[in-house]
């Protein structure tokens, strides 16, 4: 079961990948964010802890509807032009992903004991996800992907914790979700006000400074 | 007995085909809160299109003529090497998975010359986006089946899925032949069955010149394809067959489990093409880009042997 969740997760962070404007890239990630929640689930479900629970309900909450809601809302507000603007077309980003796949898993194999096969499968997604965030954040111009891409490593590194050491503890886990939120909320009005004195939020054009 | 057997199903899947395409018409008017047409409507156009007279163009040379032959045989034949109830299939063993790819790219390439042939610009436009479609998805499908392969080390197409049950590899190939699928049928992302607007159509464009028994001929070709691919599918995700001498109950009770699981996928099919709008042309390589990964996916996933 866990391991189909995993799945999930890696095709939704495909998803990303190919995404070519700001609203399947939100809707991806909201998807990413749902498979995580079942995978935390799961995991709250093997281990008997109800405190996972109650972060699984909160991330929910968090990443599936309100940060996705904040972010499609300001991207409506500004009124720019959808489109993320690639550095990088589509297949050579999906290559690139591959690979992330595969040094992944060749980390993975290393790390974990190779009796167990489903935490290789977790943490190879994991780490995927940290390095396909890394790779939104660096190769698209807009500068909303780079909260989405913030916001896809953080998932990352959540999925890590939770598939090595059964999730982080209860208030780390907490404080997290609120600085994430607290992150979106900062980021966005950044994004609004880099919008209202540009014209245009493409961080590649970001590199004068203009009073 | 066998023999029997064999072809009573093969007959039975050329009538099955044309309800799937009306199946799937129905479940799309009805999600659009349409009455739509009946479900037997394939039945009927078909049966229209062999009353009605036939207009051949006088620039058509014989190829116009002897496509439609040659892409019904072609597909007839490689359905005939597909796997569905029956197990151990002689005519299975005789083809294997290559076989029914490269039967179907025989028809496909008559299609194309077809629409070159008749010399009007919309069968030249058709032929030449059916062929970019099919170069990128070939190797797609190709990539997510093989993957599968790997175990038994046989490209029979029964063993699909047959090996371990349900696996991570089996899914991820299930996904890229399931975009394959959507392409290969014609449907929505890529190809609109529904309209003649001559910048959304593919397959449509290519047979535009043909009319009567003809067009009734390519049109259950299309049908036998599209229940081709649904039945592949279907092995890699739920294999059952069941082996002839079984006696009566089980080879009843693994028909019902076929036909379940053929309208299971229609039913997928016709939802995703409601959710979805037309792809631009130069988008579909992304498209396959994405199903080819899942297909590499699939690979590295048969190897790990998860």
């Amino acid at each position: 079961m866990g391991t189909i969740i995993v799945l999930g997760i890696i095709i939704a962070t495909y998803l990303m990948v190919v995404a070519k404007r700001v609203t399947a890239l939100v809707r991806s990630f909201a998807i990413q964010s749902f498979f995580l929640f079942l995978y935390t689930l799961v995991i709250a479900r093997r281990e008997g802890n109800v405190e996972l629970y109650i972060v699984s309900g909160l991330l929910f909450f968090f990443k599936v509807i309100l940060i996705p809601h904040f972010i499609n809302r300001i991207a409506r507000k500004i009124k720019v032009n959808e489109n993320l603007g690639l550095f990088l077309n589509v297949q050579l980003s999906l290559f690139f992903a591959l690979v992330c796949t595969y040094a992944s898993w060749a980390f993975s194999r290393m790390v974990v004991p190779a009796q167990d096969p489903t935490m290789a499968i977790a943490l190879t997604a994991a780490f995927t996800v940290i390095l396909v965030g890394m790779f939104l954040m660096i190769f698209r111009m807009k500068a909303l992907s780079q909260t989405v891409g913030l916001l896809v490593m953080e998932n990352g590194v959540f999925l890590v914790a939770s598939s090595i050491a059964g999730g982080m503890p209860f208030f780390v886990e907490l404080a997290i979700f609120l600085d994430i939120l607290l992150s979106v909320i900062i980021l966005n009005i950044f994004v609004y006000r880099i919008n209202k004195m540009f014209t245009h939020v493409d961080a590649a054009k970001l590199n004068k400074l203009k009073g | 007995m066998k023999i029997i057997l064999i072809f009573s199903q093969f007959c039975l899947l050329v009538v099955l085909a044309p309800l799937v395409s009306g199946f799937i018409a129905k479940i799309k008017n009805n999600l659009r809160m349409r009455r739509g047409a009946a479900v037997c409507q394939p039945y009927y156009n078909l049966r229209k299109f062999f009353v009605k007279g036939e207009v051949i163009s006088d620039a058509a040379s014989w190829i116009f003529r002897a496509t439609p032959f040659v892409v019904l045989a072609a597909t007839l034949t490689a359905l005939f090497l597909a796997p569905a109830v029956i197990a151990a299939n002689p005519a299975v063993l005789a083809g294997e998975f290559l076989a029914i790819i490269f039967i179907l790219a025989l028809g496909r390439f008559f299609l194309a010359l077809a629409g070159l042939d008749a010399g009007s610009s919309f069968g030249g436009m058709g032929s030449s986006r059916e062929m970019f479609i099919s170069s990128l998805a070939e190797p797609a499908a190709c990539l997510a089946v093989f993957a599968l392969f790997l175990q038994p080390g046989t490209t029979n197409p029964e063993l699909l899925g047959m090996i371990n049950g349900l696996r991570l590899a089996n899914i991820f190939a299930a996904l890229g032949l399931f975009m394959v699928i959507i392409a290969e049928t014609s449907r929505l992302p890529i190809d609109n069955q529904e309209t003649h607007l001559e910048l959304t159509m593919i397959h449509e464009a290519m047979i535009l010149e043909y009319s009567g028994r003809s067009l009734a001929l390519i049109e259950l070709a299309a049908y036998l394809k599209q229940l081709l691919w649904f039945m592949l599918l279907g092995q890699i995700l739920f294999p059952a067959t069941v082996s002839y001498s079984a006696g009566f109950i089980p080879l009843a009770v693994t028909s019902l489990f076929f036909l379940a699981k053929i309208f299971v996928i229609a039913g997928i099919v016709g939802v995703v093409e409601i959710l979805i709008a037309k792809m631009r042309l130069f988008r579909v390589m992304d498209y396959f880009g994405f199903a080819i990964v899942m297909g590499i996916l699939a690979i590295v996933a048969a190897i790990m042997g998860i």
